[in-house]
């Protein structure tokens, strides 16, 4: 019954979703853009978490995807659209490489190694400045994909939203759950169980970092530029990670609450108070984290786990 | 009688306090609050619209400057000029300082296709070229120079100091640029309009800025020192200013001329004993009071509102564009954008930066405003304008003194 009811409510919520661009003026769908960016990025950060591998190289493959995205239309002559899924497979590959050299790391080595990602990546866009414009960036001739139609480009990040949302229930329903919750109770055990460790750290690290290459291909081709302070932003790694933190982590429904709550959050507090919303924005983030460690939705569970049972 | 007189005093609060909201011209100023060039920024925007409506508003209608917020980001950008133009429905735009964030404006700005008196952003390689050529970019009026704007004005501003005090002679010029956009932009403009006929001899290289991170500047001072340079200029920010005298004074640096350009100075530097003779372009000093009556209106005036000193030249660019756009409406009668930008193509306006503004092409775009920046110098806690002659408040104390 409860299942059953959780697919009624999101099957009635994406379908607001998909018709919001006939219901809401220009502002609201440039806010839900911006929240269903960073709300994409954090289920994508926490289905790494789900192996118990703590990744901050998000911007790092965000940003990587943008600058292919950029550099695939403006060097190679690609269409923008084109060039969208060719960010998410240069990212993919990218990950494939650094993957199989760091994955063999645990805890905060493998961690500090992906927080020098973005910085390794930025080093180089500087320094191939003919090629990829350098620290003063470069802007897409065309401008902006579909003509900087407001319905279109929600859509479009509503896409890449949907392509984030299925990977995750997916590794929710298939074989990746059974085996990154092994692998995140105990390794030795998940190994001695068959379990082939590096194989699927490695696959998810590919498939979040594809769809991070693909977000970052969705906003650079949805402003029409890229300079590596802006795609690389450390904003990129930390704001997901905080969303996550705030809805509950290890599944699907905590990143999408703890985004909806401070994306709305953020652009509310910034109409109420324009010269010191950031500094209640950031205590509210440290407040939540230090009093509600498993998330809102953890909380949410737990206070419905008693009703739960008095009902059965 | 005194029914009457209670009627009539309520109508007289009335009147105008309705003519106020029903009869307004909006006008959005979009800034980067948290940055004391934006919150400079929209005070001195706010005062210049306090001004106006004071002396009777705008063709009648009092002006209304709705303020947000951009945080330096691109995204948040589009979103603040989103919600202007839709929610409060602006009638013309004002603001910017960070060129990234600048860029994230333009497609929503083109598509509403309002005037934009923009404050901000330098950055030629990005901004000028999202804008595009005329027509297409034509209701963006640029008041800040662009990066290429500043490099020829400082080449031009050298070589009449040269001139005018031939003690000063610079042959070798040694940039110490921090490795964002700022810096490289000002690392290609310097190679480009100082080494191009091999005038001088130029050397650079690249800092981490403590504001990003960084401040060590030992190995960049160290290839400066070796490189004895007649000229010493960094490219950085207000949290590189204080570290990297210190770090000079440590290993004795002393070139003939030392010249800092971030965009503002740490609050409190004229205090510093380091600060003693350091030059650094800009556009405006307090200093010019005393030779610019405009100058001196617009100080008082801000520190009468606000109890503080305008620290940075942003704020009189926000000013002087709350300023030109209401000069702008009143000309045209209107706030459709063909007859405004036409009426501020005739602008001729009288800054307290101590320039006469008027706007032409610039190499893309129709609208440029201010083409030249200043050469200054901090003397005696205070900083003097060196460059150009006719805003000049002092002469220049040459060379720079060697450490105590």
């Amino acid at each position: 019954m409860n299942r059953n009811l959780a697919r009624v409510v999101a099957t009635l919520l994406g379908a607001l979703a998909v018709a919001l661009p006939a219901l809401a003026g220009a502002y609201p769908l440039q806010v839900a853009r911006n929240v269903m960016l960073y709300m994409a990025l954090a289920i994508t950060w926490d289905m790494l978490l789900r192996s118990g591998q703590i990744s901050f190289g998000i911007a790092g493959l965000f940003g990587l995807g943008a600058y292919a995205s950029i550099l695939g239309v403006i060097r190679a002559g690609m269409p923008a659209w084109a060039s969208i899924p060719f960010a998410a497979a240069f990212s993919a590959l990218a990950a494939l490489l650094i993957g199989y050299l760091i994955l063999r790391l645990r805890g905060m080595y493998f961690s500090i190694v992906t927080l020098a990602l973005a910085e390794i990546f930025r080093i180089v866009i500087h320094n191939l400045h003919d090629f990829t414009g350098g620290p003063e960036g470069i802007v897409a001739p065309q401008g902006v994909i579909f003509g900087g139609s407001a319905s279109a480009l929600y859509w479009l990040a509503l896409g890449g939203l949907a392509v984030a949302l299925g990977a995750s229930i997916w590794f929710e329903r298939s074989k990746f759950h059974f085996a990154l919750t092994a692998i995140r109770d105990n390794e030795i055990a998940a190994s001695t169980s068959g379990v082939n460790i590096f194989s699927w750290l490695l696959a998810t690290f590919v498939i979040t970092s594809g769809i991070q290459g693909l977000l970052g291909g969705i906003f650079v081709q949805s402003y029409g530029f890229a300079t590596p302070d802006s795609v690389f932003s450390a904003d990129f790694t930390l704001l997901p990670l905080a969303m996550a933190l705030l809805g509950g982590i290890h599944g699907t429904v905590g990143p999408i609450m703890g985004a909806v709550l401070l994306g709305v959050a953020s652009e509310w507090l910034k109409l109420q108070m324009p010269y010191g919303h950031l500094v209640v924005y950031g205590i509210i983030i440290i407040i939540v984290i230090l009093f509600m460690p498993r998330g809102l939705y953890g909380l949410a569970r737990k206070m419905a786990r008693p009703a739960e049972g008095r009902a059965e | 009688m005194r029914k009457a007189l209670a009627l009539l005093a309520i109508a007289l609060i009335a009147i105008p306090a309705f003519a106020q909201t029903g009869d307004t011209i909006k006008i959005g100023g979009i800034w980067t609050l948290s940055d004391i060039t934006g919150k400079q920024g929209s005070a001195a925007a706010l005062l210049a619209v306090e001004e106006i409506n004071k002396s009777g508003g705008v063709n009648g209608k009092m002006l209304e400057l709705i303020i947000a917020d951009d945080e330096g980001k691109a995204d948040k950008a589009a979103a603040a000029v989103e919600k202007l133009a839709t929610v409060d429905k602006v009638e013309a735009f004002i603001g910017g300082m960070a060129s990234g964030a600048e860029v994230g404006k333009i497609p929503a700005y083109a598509k509403y296709n309002k005037v934009v008196v923009a404050t901000g952003a330098a950055s030629s390689a990005i901004v000028e070229k999202a804008l595009g050529p005329s027509p297409g970019s034509d209701y963006y009026f640029h008041l800040h120079p662009w990066d290429y704007n500043q490099g020829a004005s400082y080449a031009e501003g050298w070589d009449a100091i040269q001139k005018k005090f031939p003690s000063i002679k610079i042959k070798k010029i040694f940039l110490a640029y921090e490795e964002g956009a700022f810096g490289k932009s000002s690392w290609d403009a310097t190679k480009l309009l100082f080494g191009a006929d091999k005038r001088y001899t130029i050397d650079g290289a690249p800092f981490k800025s403590a504001l990003l991170g960084g401040g060590d500047y030992s190995a960049v001072l160290e290839a400066a020192k070796d490189f004895k340079p007649d000229l010493f200029l960094w490219a950085g920010y207000d949290a590189d200013a204080l570290p990297l005298l210190e770090q000079s004074k440590a290993i004795k640096f002393t070139p003939k001329i030392y010249l800092g350009a971030p965009p503002g100075w740490p609050i409190g530097f004229g205090s510093s004993k380091l600060s003693k003779n350091v030059m650094l372009y800009g556009m405006w000093s307090p200093s010019m009071n005393d030779t610019n009556p405009a100058s001196k209106k617009f100080y008082d005036a801000y520190v009468k509102k606000y109890r503080e000193e305008p620290a940075t030249y942003f704020a009189l660019l926000a000013y002087d564009a709350v300023k030109i756009l209401a000069d702008g409406i009143k000309l045209a009668g209107t706030t459709e954008t063909a007859a405004l930008v036409k009426a501020l193509e005739a602008t001729k306006y009288a800054s307290p930066l101590g320039e006469t503004i008027t706007f032409k092409p610039s190499n893309i775009i129709k609208h440029q405003g201010i083409t030249r920046q200043k050469i200054l110098q901090w003397q005696n806690g205070f900083q003097e304008v060196l460059w150009p002659f006719e805003a000049a408040t002092a002469a220049p104390v040459f060379p720079f003194p060697a450490w105590k």
